[in-house]
Order: structure tokens, then C-alpha cells, then sequence
């Protein structure tokens, strides 16, 4: 087994694990970031949208442009990148088993801090595991990173942005999506996104699911049907359509196996997908010198990914004293308000809640953990 | 419950066989765990019953009675406990040196009457197809069997309940009550249970038990890695340990690396019923540390894939690690405390305590209602490590 020694490793580099490592490279940290694909950016390269919020939050700027971006200033910042590495252990002495080009290493770093992001669910239904079934975010890849259309003939599954926007990039890459369909009374993301389907005359089914898909060796059609108010279908309601591809976007969870795998302590919070690891403000898990950053902490979107990197890679520079506590304070304080704006207005306040919750956990299991 | 007749500590396959025995001589038995069933050993163990893998003389008198028990046992307990009889053990040697410790071992396993001998690699290869050929022999055993240690533990503890048999779980036992030198009860954290005898079951943790009733015991917990692959179709049948495994246990002298010896990395793999493959493993000191290391595991699955080449390419799904309760013997301690009357001994089996279970559970379930036993447990009993105890226990 080759030892690689170093004092922060950052495992994910998708925009929460770039923005870390750039942020404890910068400070002079010796950091090692680390992940499974051939390229670092992970789902940023495939955001061909102009993102949101203010200037600070890149608005305007197309995510990919924004990973660019990003990849310059993590290479200039001094980090070693270890790319089609995958982690498959960390351990609590903080040493992290990565397979590379059929090789093991141990990398044993002072700091740990996770960026593993999130993966989709799945829904079951008869057919779904038919070819041509597949996650919407898997559809988005084929499109925009590897240039491949995954069937004419689309039906989209999710009216989150996700189901909405790549819905409409489907569409610009050439495919015809028949309909959107949504289980919940009304369309979850935002109208800006939405009216862009309407628009194109894109039909969007709110109430409504798929009863089954079709289909001898792939998919060849779909029916979906109506919900009650208690969810349940209703008979007679069914309709059918003639596609070669479903697309799901019915939400993600975080990947937190690692997080689990260290001993971490979680919390179990619905709006963020699922079982969340307890951190405190300056993204630090239960586990001491374990971090987290993005979607790991909870499922929300790359702009407040990033703040949360910035954040755990000012931290854990910090605390190897690569940063003077003003130094940092001044860091954090900044990062802090942004993540505040990210968090606000109608849509930011269910995600705002819930990080509340998950911080004031943390905050009563450290005093439990200090009486005991 | 009113007062039991019988306190057995300790929820592991051995604690939980005696239980059984007890209640089926008509005993009122009290089974105190500290979590719960299988949380221990039971819960982190291969699933060899097999007659290779045991000390020649006193250890493999007491296999061959246990193995014998484990036809009828589903039957008997009303649970599947997937015993597959003659399932065979396998052990390849990788060079002229082991082969020759094996033949040796081998010789004297045979004294007690056992099938087992050595087999050219064109023969194993004929038995297991996914073997790689390129190993310079084996130990068969074609009578060795399987099953599944959770299943085992568990029929044996529901078996027991129906017969009347009671148990506390996430009930800690923190005094042994001692009064005129014999046993009254035990204090817990649920409360105080009275009885006039006790048995620690408690596997690795029975050295902790028994020091509470002012007996020492030089049981040790060893480590053991483990890991389960993604399932597979038919891939093997055997249980199949490298020869290394008998050459750490019965002659850890000829291992010459001392990495090797110091983590006792040697391979032992078996297919489960539902298709993954269970690997291990290791034999550590390192206190009653559970946790998996990088070093072990790279070990463990070269190991796997020098055996089984087609492993290269199937994915590892879960890794954890047990406790074997070791005696510097390599002999479980059965009996009765002489120093406090009342206070009964059965633990100490290291990585034997599934093969051992049924017999163990049967002769103390004897021992403790008739005073004496069946087949004679004198060799086995927590008396002949006072010599020792002076001394070191290494």
C-alpha cells in the first residue's frame, strides 16, 4: 500500500470540495483532493444555465463557466488533485483507502473533509428497471458532457428545477419531451424555468404519476395516471403516451456513507433528502477534524455548495493554524452572510429551517457530550 | 420471573446454546445480555463447522460430538439454521514447507478418526473450478459443513424462550454478588436477579465478568477482519481457508513474516446462502478495538484474489470486524469456578465457539444440573491456568 501524507484531504471535487481545497491551499495547507471521475467539477460541467442570486454568487454565469473558473484557482492555490481515485474507506485515525489505477493508497491527512455531494432517487413502478428508464440527472450528462441524445421521445418525471431545466435543455438538444409530470398539486421549482416549457408547449401534468412503462426489450410507452389528494391513483384517469425514454427527477439524498463509516452522528431531515450528518458552524462534524461541505450536509444547490466549502476550507486552515483567528473570523463572517442570502426569500426558507434544526442539534449534542 | 435457577451472562452463540440445553432439561434459565443476541462474535463470524480447521486431540474429541449434534439441529429448534453437511473444508498450501506442516497436522487430526487428507492441486481444482491452479497442494475434508452463525444463535435462543427461558437485553451486569464464597446473583444496571449459579457466556468480555466474581481469567479478545462481497451465482462450495490458517493456529513458530504474524492475515472464505462471499481474516491483539484497517483489508483481499483469481472483479459491499475470545491454550474454558462455587465457566473458543456451540451448551446444561458431564470436561477447566497465572499468559 503507497502512504501519501498530507494535511487536509478533500474527498469530491464537485463545486463544495474545489471551494475547500481552494480555500485551505490557498491559506498554505497542504491539500490532496481527491476524486473517483476522470475530470473534477462534478455535476457543475453539465450546468449550462445561467445560475442565480447576486453578482458575489456568480449570477448570470453558466455553471460550467463557474467550474472553470474554479479549477483555475484550486490549480493556481498549490492542491494536489488526485483524479479517477476512488475513496473506498476512511477510517477514524483519518486515513482514507483510495483505489487509483488499480493501485491502494492511504492517505493520511490531518483534516478530512467530505464533498461526496449526492445521488438521485429512484422510483418503482412496473418497468422501471426497462432500459430507457433512467435519472434525469444521468440525461443531462448524455446531453451536455458526453454529447449523446438518450431518446427522442422524452417523459420527465419532477417539476423541481432539476425536471424542469433539463426538460428544457433536452429540448434544445434536439429531443421531444411529451409531457411533464408532477405528483404533488402544483409545480415545485421555479416559474422562470417552468414558463420556458410552457412556452414550448411542453403539457405539464401536476397530480399525476406514471402507473406503469412498457416495453419487451425498452421502453416503448408509458401510462401514467391522476392522484386523489391522498396520493392515491385514480382509475379510469389513465393516459398513454408513446416514448422511448422516462426521465426521474424526483429529488436526491446525500452520499453519506463515509460520514457514517467515520462515526459521524446524523440527523434525519426531509427537506434536505434524508440522514444528514450533524455539523457545527464551521462545517465540523461530530467526529473531530472530519468536515462537510455541499450536499452531503443536506441537499440544496452548487451556489451554497461552494459557500459551505469555502466555509469548511477556512475552518479546518484555521485550526492547522495556516490562518490567524482574525484572519479567519474576517473569512467566515463574509462566507456566513452569503450562505444567509443564499438561504432567504420563499424558497430559501425551508432549507434555512432546517440548517437551523441541524445546527442546534449539533449544538445540544456537544453540551450532552460535555456533561457525560 | 421469580427467582431462576439459572443467571447465564452473555447472549452469543455459546450463552444462548446453554440456555437452550438448560431449558430443555427443564431448568428456569435467565439469559442477562448487554445488547443484544449476536452483537458480540456471534454476530462477526464465518460459518465453519468443520473438522480441519480444529486442534488435533482434546479440541477435535469435542468437534466430532459437536458436529454430530448439528444434523437433527434445525429440526430440533424448528428453525432453519442452513446447515449444509459435507459441504467440504479445503486448505491450499502454497509451498513444499506448508504442505509439509499440513501433512503433519493432518497425521495427527487423523488419530481421532477423522476424514481429512491431502489432495494434489488437480484434484482441489476438480472440487472447486474457481481455484487457482497455480497452488502446490491442499487438505480436504470432505465430511466439514457450514452454517449460518446468526441463524444458529438465534434458533437456539428462540427454542429457548418457548421452553420458558427469559432474557434481558441492554442489561449490563456491574457486581457478581458473592456471599460465604458462593454465588448469589448478580447486579445490573436493570436491577438485582438472584440466583445459585451463574454461567459466564460472555465470549471476550468473560474475563470482565469473571473478575467480578474474583476469579481471573487469561481470556483474551482477538481481532478478526471481515469482509462480504456483492452476491454472486454458484461460485464455490467449500469453506476454504489458505494453509496459513492452520500454520497461525496450531504452529504460529514457522511464519517467518512478521507483518503476517503480527496481524495473523490469513484467508478464510466461504460463500453465504444468499450469494455473497464472506472473507477474512485476521487474528490481532489489539484490545477490544472493533475497527477495520487499510492494511488488513489490502492483506486480506490479496489473499482472496491469489486464491480465487475471478475475484479481481467483484465489488466488497461491507467490511467489519469481531472479537475471538482467546486462551493462550487454544482450549475453551468449561467449569466451575473453584475459588466461588456456583460460578460456571464457558467461554474462551476463539474463532471455534459456532462448530463448539451445541456441545458446549449440552455438557454445561450437565454439568451444572447433574454435577457431572457426559464426556469429561477436566482439561477444560478454569483451574489449570493457576500454574500460569504467575506467569506471563503469552
Amino acid at each position: 500500500m503507497r502512504q501519501i501524507e498530507t494535511d487536509i484531504a478533500v474527498i469530491g471535487a464537485g463545486p463544495a470540495g474545489l471551494s475547500a481545497a481552494y480555500q485551505a491551499a490557498a491559506a498554505g495547507a497542504k491539500v490532496t483532493l481527491i476524486d473517483e471521475n476522470k475530470r473534477p467539477g462534478g455535476q457543475l460541467f453539465k450546468q449550462i444555465h445561467k445560475f442565480f442570486g447576486s453578482r458575489e454568487h456568480h449570477a448570470g454565469v453558466r455553471g460550467y463557466l463557474i467550474g472553470e473558473e474554479l479549477l483555475t484557482q484550486v490549480k493556481e492555490s498549490g492542491a494536489d488533485v488526485m483524479l479517477d481515485s476512488l475513496v473506498y474507506g476512511l477510517l477514524p485515525d483519518k486515513s482514507v483507502g483510495v483505489i487509483h489505477e488499480g493501485l491502494n493508497y492511504s492517505v493520511k491527512a490531518k483534516k478530512i473533509i467530505i464533498a461526496s455531494g449526492a445521488k438521485e432517487n429512484y422510483m418503482a413502478f412496473p418497468g422501471s428497471t426497462l432500459p430507457g428508464v433512467m435519472g434525469a440527472g444521468a440525461a443531462q450528462t448524455m446531453i451536455n458532457v458526453n454529447r449523446v441524445l438518450p431518446g427522442k421521445r422524452i417523459l420527465m418525471v419532477g417539476s423541481g428545477n432539476v425536471g424542469l431545466i433539463v426538460s428544457y435543455q433536452l429540448m434544445q438538444a434536439g429531443a421531444e419531451v411529451v409531457a411533464l409530470v408532477e405528483g404533488a398539486p402544483k409545480i415545485g421549482g421555479y416559474g422562470v424555468h417552468a414558463g420556458k416549457l410552457r412556452r414550448a408547449g411542453v403539457p405539464i401534468y401536476v397530480s399525476h404519476t406514471i402507473k406503469q412503462v412498457y416495453g419487451k426489450e425498452e421502453v416503448e410507452g408509458v401510462q401514467i395516471a391522476a392522484l386523489d389528494e391522498h396520493w392515491n391513483m385514480i382509475e379510469g384517469t389513465e393516459q398513454d403516451f408513446d416514448v422511448d425514454t422516462v426521465c426521474l427527477a424526483v429529488g436526491l439524498n446525500p452520499m453519506t456513507e463515509l460520514a457514517w463509516m467515520v462515526g459521524c452522528k446524523f440527523d434525519y431531515i426531509p427537506a434536505f433528502g434524508g440522514h444528514v450528518p450533524l455539523h457545527d458552524r464551521n462545517m465540523e462534524t461530530t467526529v473531530k477534524g472530519v468536515y462537510v461541505a455541499g450536499d452531503i450536509t443536506g441537499v440544496e444547490e452548487a451556489s451554497s455548495a461552494m459557500e459551505e466549502g469555502n466555509m469548511a476550507g477556512v475552518a479546518a486552515a484555521e485550526s492547522l493554524g495556516y490562518l490567524s483567528h482574525e484572519e479567519a473570523a474576517v473569512k467566515k463572517e463574509q462566507i456566513q452572510n452569503r450562505l444567509n442570502v443564499l438561504r432567504s426569500g420563499v424558497f430559501g426558507e425551508r432549507r434555512k429551517s432546517s440548517k437551523e434544526k441541524q445546527l442546534a442539534d449539533m449544538e445540544s449534542y456537544q453540551k450532552g457530550e460535555m456533561t457525560r | 420471573m421469580s427467582k431462576p435457577d439459572i443467571i447465564v451472562i452473555g447472549g452469543g452463540v455459546i450463552g444462548s446454546s446453554i440456555t437452550y440445553y438448560l431449558s430443555k432439561m427443564g431448568k428456569r434459565v435467565l439469559m442477562i445480555e448487554r445488547r443484544d443476541n449476536c452483537s458480540g462474535s456471534a454476530g462477526a463470524s464465518d460459518g465453519v463447522v468443520g473438522y480441519h480447521t480444529k486442534k488435533p486431540g482434546l479440541q477435535m474429541e469435542l468437534a466430532i460430538q459437536s458436529i454430530a449434534m448439528f444434523d437433527d439441529l434445525s429440526q430440533e429448534l424448528g428453525m432453519d439454521v442452513e446447515y449444509r453437511k459435507n459441504c467440504g473444508g479445503m486448505q491450499p498450501a502454497e509451498t513444499e514447507l506448508e504442505w509439509k506442516i499440513l501433512s503433519d497436522i493432518v497425521k495427527e487430526q487423523r488419530k481421532s478418526g477423522v476424514d481429512i487428507y491431502m489432495i494434489s492441486m488437480k484434484e482441489a481444482c476438480k472440487i472447486e473450478p474457481q481455484l487457482n491452479p497455480d497452488l502446490y497442494g491442499a487438505l480436504y475434508s470432505p465430511t466439514s459443513g457450514k452454517v449460518n452463525p446468526l441463524k444458529l444463535t438465534f434458533a437456539y435462543i428462540r427454542a429457548a424462550k418457548r421452553l420458558g427461558a427469559e432474557v434481558l437485553y441492554n442489561t449490563e451486569v456491574t457486581k457478581v454478588l458473592v456471599k460465604m464464597n458462593r454465588v448469589m446473583g448478580v447486579e445490573t444496571t436493570k436491577g438485582t436477579y438472584y440466583a445459585d449459579q451463574i454461567i459466564d457466556a460472555a465470549g471476550s468480555w468473560a474475563a470482565e465478568v469473571a473478575a467480578m466474581a474474583g476469579e481471573d481469567l487469561p481470556i483474551r479478545p482477538r481481532k478478526g477482519q471481515l469482509f462480504i462481497t456483492e452476491p454472486l451465482g454458484h461460485f464455490m462450495d467449500v469453506t476454504l481457508q489458505c494453509a496459513r490458517y492452520n500454520v497461525i493456529k496450531f504452529k504460529p513458530e514457522a511464519v517467518g513474516d512478521k507483518a503476517v504474524l503480527r496481524m495473523g492475515a490469513s484467508l478464510s472464505i466461504e460463500q453465504l446462502k444468499e450469494g455473497g462471499l464472506i472473507i477474512g481474516s485476521t487474528r490481532e491483539f489489539a484490545g477490544f478495538d472493533r475497527e477495520n484497517t487499510l492494511e488488513a483489508m489490502e492483506a486480506t483481499m490479496k489473499r482472496a484474489v491469489r486464491f480465487f483469481p475471478a475475484l479481481r472483479d467483484v465489488n466488497i459491499i461491507r467490511a467489519f470486524a469481531g472479537l475471538r475470545p482467546f486462551t493462550p491454550d487454544g482450549l475453551p474454558i468449561l467449569g466451575e469456578s473453584e475459588k466461588v462455587p456456583g460460578f460456571f465457566v464457558a467461554a474462551g473458543h476463539e474463532g471455534d465457539g459456532i462448530a463448539l456451540a451445541p456441545i458446549t451448551g449440552k455438557l454445561m446444561a450437565q454439568l451444572v444440573t447433574e454435577g457431572k458431564t457426559s464426556y469429561p470436561l477436566d482439561a477444560f477447566s478454569p483451574a489449570r491456568f493457576r500454574k500460569l497465572s504467575e506467569g506471563s499468559i503469552e
